[in-house]
């Protein structure tokens, strides 16, 4: 009888198939989309910028503040599109991730679940053998099908996200450079204000006055020195997801 | 992406205004700082009034807000024009999803695979009472399907 001999062949057949596991490249992807948090330093940045108004408003004069509220009311509203630009880049990288996800294609739960079922079911006339070759084939079949298509799914997911997540960090990238230029002028008014007045305090009359202004010159010099830290980290975040997105994508085979 | 030389020209002039606030700043402090003239006995005393002073600041503040109205003109027309951009990602993601469904399908099948043998099993038994929950199984799991 060939019956024994076919087992024998599909169990090694399944052996074998079990040895099968995520590529590197997939990995790799996974690695990419778990960066998607670093997006999160822009975010926190185009809140700061969207915020700009009430942090420098004390320090304008009337005419100042009259300017300041209009150019406020049109930097509001387009304060909902800067937000909405990582949105997408972000969705799109979880989604990368999910897809090149190392559980996602693992079947050995199911394999498992069809093998005991089978083994509850004694006085059959089915071997332990038997059962054990048919889930190491279900196991060998499964692996080849979602195997190949975890890949081409993530090629594709790669190819056609190419060109506008390049779009989208982009922007990112010219908006984090126009927030800090704009942050710079900001900085100035305040501590130019601070500056400009500090020098007519009477220092005998208004010691508590001077004092005040002099603790609030520190804070306010220590704040912008540390946003500054988070413009450079912000810009260090988007290269590094760039870098990795173009060589992902640089990989991707020609589509058949 | 569509880029908008209009934008680099916006961001120039707004960095040439930047500038030219940081320089009218730098003069007024060494205004400031320069002790007024005749005035030898008090050396602390700013070398220009205050209102003067504060009349110079507040143009340097009304350059400053130039360019940063500049700025703003120059990120919008940046963020402009992205919306395909950002449509296009939102349902690529959809798309992944589905295959993700599909995969989740797939795994489905090997149960049915489990059902039906399971199902055999209990024919080959000849135990029809043992059919009824494998087959209760094949039928919730093809309708899910």
């Amino acid at each position: 009888m060939k019956l024994p001999r076919l087992f024998l062949i599909l169990s090694l057949a399944a052996l074998l198939g079990g040895c099968a596991s995520s590529t590197p490249r997939m990995a790799e992807v996974r690695q990419f989309a778990a960066q998607s948090p670093k997006l999160n330093a822009y975010q926190e940045l185009t809140e700061r910028y969207c915020g700009t108004y009430p942090r420098q408003q004390p320090f304008l004069s009337a005419a100042a503040d009259q300017r300041e509220k209009d150019l406020d009311l049109r930097r509001q509203d387009a304060c909902g599109d800067f937000r909405k630009l990582h949105i997408g880049v972000t969705a799109y990288m979880q989604a990368l991730g999910t897809l090149a996800g190392d559980k996602q294609y693992d079947l050995e739960d199911q394999i498992k679940d069809l093998s005991s079922g089978i083994k509850a079911w004694p006085d059959t006339g089915l071997l332990d053998r038997h059962v054990n070759a048919f889930a190491g084939l279900a196991r060998l079949l499964s692996r080849g099908i979602t195997r190949q298509r975890q890949e081409s799914a993530v090629d594709d997911l790669l190819r056609d996200g190419e060109q506008p997540v390049q779009d989208l960090l982009d922007a990112m990238r010219t908006l984090l450079r126009l927030y800090d230029k704009s942050n710079d002028n900001e900085q100035r008014i305040v501590l130019g204000m601070l500056e400009t007045e500090i020098p007519y305090v009477d220092a005998e009359r208004n010691r508590l006055l001077l004092a005040l202004a002099k603790s609030q010159q520190q804070s306010k010099t220590a704040e912008y020195r540390l946003i500054g830290l988070r413009y450079t980290l912000a810009r260090n975040n988007l290269d590094a997801i760039e870098r990795s997105h173009r060589a992902l994508a640089g990989q991707i085979p020609q589509p058949k | 992406m569509a880029h908008h030389p209009q934008q680099d020209d916006i961001e120039a002039l707004a960095d040439n205004l930047s500038a030219s606030a940081d320089a009218l700043h730098a003069r007024l402090m060494r205004a400031i700082r320069k002790p007024a003239p005749g005035t030898p006995s008090s050396p602390n005393q700013p070398g220009i009034a205050q209102g003067v002073a504060q009349a110079l600041f507040e143009n340097e503040v009304a350059l400053r807000q130039r360019a940063n109205g500049l700025y703003l003109d120059a990120a919008r027309l940046a963020a402009a024009g992205l919306g395909p951009q950002r449509q296009q990602l939102l349902e690529l993601t959809a798309r992944a999803q589905e295959k993700i469904d599909q995969i989740a399908r797939i795994k489905d099948l090997v149960d049915i695979a489990a059902d039906l043998l399971a199902v055999a099993a209990g024919v080959a038994a000849a135990k029809p009472e043992q059919v009824v929950k494998p087959l209760e199984n094949l039928k919730r799991h093809i309708e899910a399907l």
